[in-house]
């Protein structure tokens, strides 16, 4: 798949942190990927975005990212109701932390994240992020192309 | 013929004088005889040529045969051989025998096997000094044993050293005894109870009570009505005597029911009451007891700790909600402040005079020690958290033989060697055994003076603890020092000489003491550390 059809996607950030979505974009642009972003900083927010998905509203989004430790509902919970989507459930999914217990890890997995990210504390490891997501994407809508 | 007659007259004269003799010896005999039969004497004394002797009549017995036939006591008497010759209607009753059956028994028939000696030894005495007695047991036909008082005379008849034997029916007077006692006892038990115990009769009334009973309601409470002395209230329903004595009708037992008793000026106490019924023979309830136990102070004391307990467990809780605090949102920020200040450095370089560069490396690293602290003391809260899975049981060899290989690298580099003795099996978790391990030979590679290391582990057992020692030949711990290098952030050596945040033997610490055991350092600066700690033995254990 080309670079550029990548870039009409949109992805559903879900963060509280102004400053991580400052790095997640920043991450997306070191990797070349301008997507469109949504972002929902709790998530009440982003399962509201998603009940209007499911309704045929909104577009939905190519993929997620969630912080775990957004307010109201925290993170696991918008994984949950994207999972129960009947039409985007399949949508993948990379949970974000700063927290790295092995108890997260496996918890996210079990609810059906498709990856887990550490947010590291270095320029370089961050980005990292913006490769995971292009891997993701490319799996996903290479094989739909 | 006559002058015959004449010449024998003074012969004739002379027998017939023996025989008016005799006849008035003869009158006597038989008067004597008569007055010794009709009671008028009781023997007839005869001076004879070896002094004088006495002589009694069958007949002289009678009065006294009719007592010792009427007498309340049993008695028999018994020749030498222990035979009985004679027995009275109550002996034979005593041992439940006809009374016919019992003369020309043998005695020892009806002793108690057990009491032979002690008969034996009266029979003795009694031989020896005409009289003696005691108690002990009689066995009647059906091998019921009867407590009586013996009482043995000697009866020397005629040469002949006859026993007479007395006995005593003791049962009853042991049965008074026993009642004395039983009552001495319950009397006993009422004033020494620390239980309020008030017998009730079935209007209510208390007939018997113990000290503290008085002690409770803060009055006499003899006589009094038992619901005036005690008002009681279990779950908010008065519990009167009325309540009580329908549940004992009904054979439902009243036990440990938990109940109030507000008193003026004092306060509520709290008890404890039991009631067990008093019923007759014939099943009629005459009453019952009731047992009330003071638990004020105790429910008091529960619920401080109940309340110490809730303090205790808020904060714990409090304490876990600053270890989620230091994992997660202590870091983030730190984690963000690392990231943007490496973000200015690196895109801002050119712009920014040559010595900002320095201190944004300086901030930079101060936020990732931070960081590391952090981790750090995260690890020290949840250093003896118990992970989930069975009973710990963890063989020590293998997790020293691991340990030891992860420090590979630095084992060679510095050319240090590490001898391990056989070691125990251990009651304790592989994760806390292995950091203990880590931290302690991890110590010994690092504070290494100018020797390579040389680092051995020993193991000895004493008192159902193992002591493990991990002794180096490093750089030693000043004895100044020895108890400060378990505590947290505790660091001896300042600038970057020796890295590390100081958390490893507070870790260490805090799990040895999770487990019950201690640890210690015996060392001098520069001669080497020996650490010890103690940990329970794993029970069973086939070494």
């Amino acid at each position: 798949m080309k670079r550029d059809s990548l870039e009409q996607l949109s992805l559903l950030v879900v963060e509280d942190s102004p400053a991580d979505v400052f790095l997640v974009r920043e991450a997306l642009k070191e990797e070349g990927l301008s997507c469109h972003l949504k972002i929902a900083d709790d998530g009440e927010k982003a399962i509201h975005i998603l009940d209007g998905v499911d309704a045929g509203d909104q577009d939905a989004p190519s993929l997620l990212l969630v912080d775990l430790n957004v307010p109201r509902q925290n993170g696991e919970h918008v994984l949950k109701r994207l999972r129960r989507s009947p039409r985007y459930g399949k949508t993948p999914v990379v949970m974000m932390s700063t927290s790295d217990t092995a108890v997260e890890r496996k918890r996210a997995f079990e609810l059906g994240a498709t990856e887990y990210f550490c947010k590291p504390s270095t320029v370089a490891e961050f980005m990292q992020l913006g490769k995971l997501v292009r891997n993701l994407l490319e799996a996903r809508h290479g094989t739909a192309a | 013929m006559t002058q015959a007659s004449d010449r024998q007259n003074p012969l004739l004269a002379a027998e017939q004088h023996k025989i008016g003799d005799l006849l008035s010896r003869l009158w006597e005999a038989e008067e004597t005889i008569r007055a010794i039969y009709s009671g008028e004497a009781d023997a007839v004394v005869v001076n004879s040529p070896s002094g004088p002797r006495v002589y009694t009549l069958e007949g002289a017995d009678h009065p006294f045969r009719v007592m010792v036939e009427q007498m309340h006591e049993g008695t028999v008497t018994l020749d030498s051989n222990r035979l009985i010759l004679y027995s009275n209607p109550q002996f034979a009753a005593l041992i439940s025998a006809a009374a016919e059956s019992v003369a020309g028994s043998d005695f020892d028939r009806f002793l108690a096997p057990a009491d032979a000696s002690l008969f034996a030894g009266l029979i003795e005495a009694a031989v020896a000094g005409g009289h003696s007695s005691g108690e002990l047991h009689l066995c009647d036909v059906n091998a019921a044993t009867i407590p009586v008082r013996l009482s043995v005379n000697l009866l020397d008849v005629a040469g002949m050293q006859n026993l007479c034997v007395i006995a005593s029916d003791l049962r009853e007077q042991r049965r008074n005894e026993a009642i004395l006692k039983e009552g001495r006892l319950s009397r006993l038990i009422l004033e020494q109870a620390a239980e309020a115990i008030v017998v009730i009769d079935p209007r209510g009334l208390i007939v018997r009570r113990s000290e503290s009973a008085n002690l409770l309601a803060r009055k006499p409470v003899l006589m009094e009505l038992f619901d005036a002395a005690f008002p009681l209230t279990a779950a908010g329903i008065r519990l009167d005597t009325d309540r009580i004595l329908a549940a004992m009708r009904a054979g439902e037992k009243i036990t440990g029911v938990e109940a109030q008793m507000a008193r003026s000026g004092v306060g509520t106490f709290a008890l404890l009451v039991s009631a067990s019924p008093l019923s007759s023979d014939g099943n009629e309830l005459l009453g019952c007891v009731i047992t009330l136990t003071d638990i004020t102070e105790r429910k008091r004391a529960e619920e401080a700790l109940a309340t110490q307990a809730d303090q205790l467990a808020r904060s714990n809780s409090d304490l876990q909600q600053f270890a989620y605090s230091a994992s997660h949102d202590l870091r983030e920020p730190l984690r963000q402040l690392a990231v943007f200040t490496e973000l200015l450095q690196t895109r801002y370089q050119d712009k920014l005079a040559a010595e900002a560069g320095l201190l944004i490396e300086h901030a930079v690293s101060s936020a990732h020690r931070m960081e590391g602290l952090i981790k750090d003391l995260l690890a020290y809260t949840q250093a003896a958290d118990a992970p989930q899975g069975p009973e710990a049981c963890t063989d020590a060899n293998e997790v020293c033989r691991k340990t030891v290989a992860t420090f590979e690298t630095k084992i060679a580099q510095s050319g240090a060697s590490v001898d391990c003795d056989p070691l125990p099996l251990l009651a304790v978790h592989e994760v806390h055994l292995t950091q203990l391990f880590q931290n302690l030979i991890g110590n010994a590679l690092k504070y290494c003076g100018q020797e390579p290391p040389r680092i051995h582990i020993s193991a000895q057992r004493n008192d159902g603890l193992w002591k493990i020692t991990v002794a180096d030949n490093g750089i030693g711990i000043d004895p100044a020092y020895k108890n400060q290098v378990f505590g947290i952030f505790q660091r001896l050596h300042g600038g970057g000489k020796y890295s590390g945040s100081g958390i490893g033997l507070a870790i260490c610490q805090k799990i040895v003491q999770r487990y019950g055991g201690r640890i210690w350092v015996e060392s001098e600066l520069g001669r080497g550390s020996r650490f010890m700690f103690t940990l329970p033995e794993k029970k069973n254990e086939t070494r």
